[in-house]
């Protein structure tokens, strides 16, 4: 296993490796343009017991039932480890493809699912910019059109388009299987287009629904040979490596993972979420490689907060504020960023976040997606370097 | 000069600038309940307003209604339950959607099971599930505070929420975070010391193993607690009296039932607070509340019809009953596997906010599923029998004419009429696929 330190010591090295050229937009050349999946642990993720301090008294204090065993856990560095079920994400960031970008939240955090979850998903701090357009869906509002058909966002699932990705003309199209977009006929689609009423809200979700069906229908139905574990979440990065190696030009997918919400009986329900996460990204990543496609894709992972520090008395975790984003894909700067959040100086019993997520965000749409930044965040935020240059 | 909460919620009375017509007719039944046929349209257009509105306030509607519908209902849902089955729990809930003789009951039920999202998925209890869902019915038109009593000292509710774990020494947030979040006041409206208090009020209450409620005295914290401004030595039935007291809690239902009648343009803020006056002058009482709106002008105005999206459940049992398939009905397990593949998994909300409702339901996605839903029903595929299920549309004349009329309650349209089998089902598909018919 890497320690941080050898990471560091290898990094003049990985500067040297053979790199495609710079960071050319997507646009422009949308063929080998750059692809972000963003992968949303739903529910918050408890960052403590993902990337563990193990060895921190103070963890072992707050956490005697759920504290991981340091004979267990997956060594990252001298202080941090990986929780023991994290096997892929271990091999990632052997392997130079994963980053993990310590304590990321935001000031004054919200403890509530759905206003912490809006203000990640729009880069809104006040509630009442939350009922706007997401940061996504600002950003290609303002990128160069993609080809007739070509949806700017897909969500590979069942859910409900997130917020994240809300927009006054980039679509998303849901995907949760490719049968779904076999044929359709949902006769005359016309009707006034100017107004934002819900009829023309309607009639334009069909009409990319038709649009989209038409352009699968041109695309290569590429068949998967690549090996996936068998969970819900691997089938959906599957589904998102099918369209990439068909060839769709779309930018971004969106993907959920739910049930992060461990009020209860947190240990076994958080160790087979992280197993298939790891699992299922190590694999969609191989996938991409194998097919030469993994260079123009940057994965980023998130969840709304992090966990309360002190376990509750039904051995789960409350509702707390910041944790760990992780970036993989061979492009990024691979090992531990930014500081741990400090366990002795807790706010009200949460950590502090030492990073704001939306510096994170400028690094993805800047540096990765070659996006302005600021309008989309509404102000200056310097882009993380997290990122190969 | 009237005052201005009144005149807000004046009563519908037909005149020539609204008349009860069939566009009426259909909105009311589309908006409040779950569509109906042409028969029983017609029969209200016939009968005219205050008789068929008083009949779906009352919940006494007959068309389709079997006569053992009681008797019925209480055996599928002892089956159901009997072998576990939580598909079969579905299949009788869009069931009942299909042929009781309170649709608005019904819709009421399904609104407050998005209030109290409870999870099949986490209580693994039907029965508790069922229970709880009882409560949506029979108090989906009581005070709330009743409704609220009773969802909350219901073990569905309870377990949930991690209230069993909420002891004294180490109190668990969960429950009394969403009591204010999302039951009663809503975010915004108090404070993470208000949160950590509530939890302290609601411990002691736990599940045994009988799945019913029990009240540990030995686990529950006695002493004072500050919630939102006031000191008392709270417990749980103390702190749902305060919350329900709190002019927060009233505007948050409020605005729920103006999103579940009205299109969302008219659910303005000042709107929502003359309901939410409404509601305190009455105890909260829901059913006046339900009452006030379908019976005022502006639940009848011009600017209220259509342009509302139907959720699974309604726009699937609404294509069932505007089609008249409910003699045989098709197979319910199917229609609520259907509903499930939309979005709607009933008894499965997708997690403590419900469903989001709206435009949410509309993706991409969802639109060609249910292009989908809508041809396996046009061509029998949903139906134990093989015969058409549109053979008795057949000899009525122009079909689309027909649709129009059943689902959008309009007379103009007229083209050609489909002859053969195979036009039927496909301009039946097509119809129910449009995007007008995704609204209501």
């Amino acid at each position: 296993m890497l320690t941080r330190r050898q990471l560091l010591a290898r990094s003049p090295l990985v500067a040297l490796a053979p790199t495609l050229s710079g960071f050319r937009p997507y646009f422009g050349r949308v063929k080998e343009g750059r692809v972000l999946v963003v992968l949303q642990l739903d529910g918050g993720n408890d960052g403590l017991n993902t990337v563990v301090p193990h060895k921190d008294e103070l963890y072992c204090k707050f956490r005697p039932k759920l504290a991981l065993a340091s004979d267990k856990v997956l060594t990252i560095d001298d202080t941090l480890a990986f929780h023991p079920s994290l096997t892929g994400f271990a091999r990632l960031l052997e392997r130079g493809e994963l980053a993990i970008l310590q304590g990321a939240g935001y000031p004054n955090p919200n403890r509530s699912h759905d206003v912490s979850q809006l203000v990640w998903q729009t880069a809104r701090l006040e509630r009442e910019e939350h009922k706007g357009h997401g940061w996504l869906g600002r950003a290609f509002d303002a990128a160069p059109e993609l080809p007739r058909g070509v949806p700017t966002f897909v969500l590979a699932g069942n859910e409900p388009a997130p917020q994240a990705v809300f927009a006054r003309r980039a679509a998303c199209a849901t995907m949760n299987t490719l049968d779904e977009y076999a044929e359709a006929d949902f006769g005359s689609l016309e009707g006034p287009r100017v107004d934002d009423s819900t009829e023309e809200f309607v009639r334009r979700t069909a009409r990319e629904a038709e649009s989209t069906v038409r352009r699968m229908q041109t695309l290569t139905r590429a068949k998967g040979s690549a090996k996936y574990p068998a969970s819900e979440l691997a089938r959906r990065l599957q589904l998102v490596a099918r369209l990439l190696k068909a060839g769709l030009e779309t930018p971004v997918y969106y993907v959920i993972q739910g049930g992060y919400d461990t009020h209860n009986l947190q240990a076994e329900a958080h160790a087979r979420l992280l197993f298939e996460l790891g699992n299922a990204l190590e694999a969609f990543l191989a996938d991409l490689g194998a097919s030469r496609l993994a260079e123009r894709v940057l994965v980023l992972v998130s969840s709304e907060f992090g966990r309360r520090v002190e376990e509750n008395a039904s051995i789960g975790t409350d509702h707390g504020s910041g944790a760990p984003i992780f970036l993989a894909g061979p492009r990024v700067a691979p090992g531990l960023h930014g500081s741990v959040p400090r366990l002795d100086d807790l706010l009200d019993g949460d950590v502090r976040p030492t990073l704001d997520f939306r510096c994170v965000y400028a690094a993805v749409l800047e540096r990765w997606l070659s996006l302005s930044s600021r309008a989309v965040l509404g102000g200056e935020f310097a882009p993380f370097d997290c990122l190969r240059s | 000069m009237r005052a201005v909460g009144k005149s807000i919620w004046a009563p519908y009375a037909p005149d020539a600038s609204a008349p009860w017509n069939l566009r009426r007719v259909v909105h009311l039944h589309r908006r409040a309940g779950f569509g109906a046929s042409a028969e029983e349209l017609e029969r209200d257009l016939a009968e005219g307003y205050e008789p068929s509105l008083t009949r779906f306030l009352a919940g006494k509607r007959t068309f389709g209604v079997p006569e053992s519908f009681v008797t019925t209902s209480q055996l599928v849902v002892d089956g159901a339950i009997a072998a576990n089955d939580a598909a079969r729990l579905a299949a009788w809930w869009l069931w009942r959607m299909l042929v009781s003789p309170d649709p608005l009951g019904e819709r009421l039920a399904l609104c407050w099971h998005n209030h109290f999202a409870t999870s099949q998925l986490k209580v693994m209890d039907l029965l508790a599930m069922q229970r709880q869902n009882e409560s949506f019915r029979r108090h989906g038109r009581s005070p709330f505070a009743k409704l609220l009593t009773s969802v909350v000292n219901d073990s569905a509710l309870l377990v949930w929420l991690d209230a069993q774990s909420n002891r004294k020494e180490h109190p668990n947030e969960n429950l009394g975070r969403e009591l204010m979040e999302l039951f009663t006041l809503g975010v915004g409206n108090y404070g993470e010391s208000d949160v950590k208090e509530a939890a302290r009020a609601l411990t002691g209450l736990s599940v045994t193993a009988e799945s019913r409620v029990h009240f540990a005295e030995k686990n529950h914290d006695d002493g004072e607690k500050t919630i939102l401004g006031r000191t008392a030595r709270f417990d749980a039935d103390g702190l749902l009296a305060h919350l329900v007291a709190q002019p927060a809690t009233a505007t948050r239902l409020a605005r729920r039932l103006c999103a579940l009648f009205l299109r969302e343009e008219l659910a303005s803020d000042a709107l929502v607070a003359s309901l939410a006056d409404e509601l305190r002058a009455h105890e909260l009482d829901l059913g006046r509340a339900v009452e006030l709106i379908l019976r005022s002008r502006l639940f009848f105005s011009d600017a209220n019809l259509g342009g509302v999206v139907l959720g699974p459940a309604q726009w699937i049992v609404g294509a069932v009953r505007g089609l008249g398939l409910v003699e045989p009905a098709p197979s319910t397990l199917a229609l609520s596997e259907w509903c499930a593949r939309l979005g709607q998994k009933l008894f499965y909300p997708p997690t403590v906010f419900g469903w989001d409702g709206g435009r949410a339901w509309i993706t991409s996605g969802s639109l060609l599923g249910r292009a989908r839903f809508a041809q396996e029903l046009a061509n029998g595929t949903l139906s134990s029998k093989a015969a058409d299920p549109l053979a008795k549309l057949a000899g009525s004349g122009d079909l689309e004419r027909q649709l129009a009329r059943v689902f959008l309650g309009d007379e103009r349209v007229s083209t050609a009429p489909a002859t053969t089998r195979e036009e039927r089902t496909k301009t039946v598909a097509r119809f129910l696929a449009s995007p007008a018919a995704q609204l209501g």
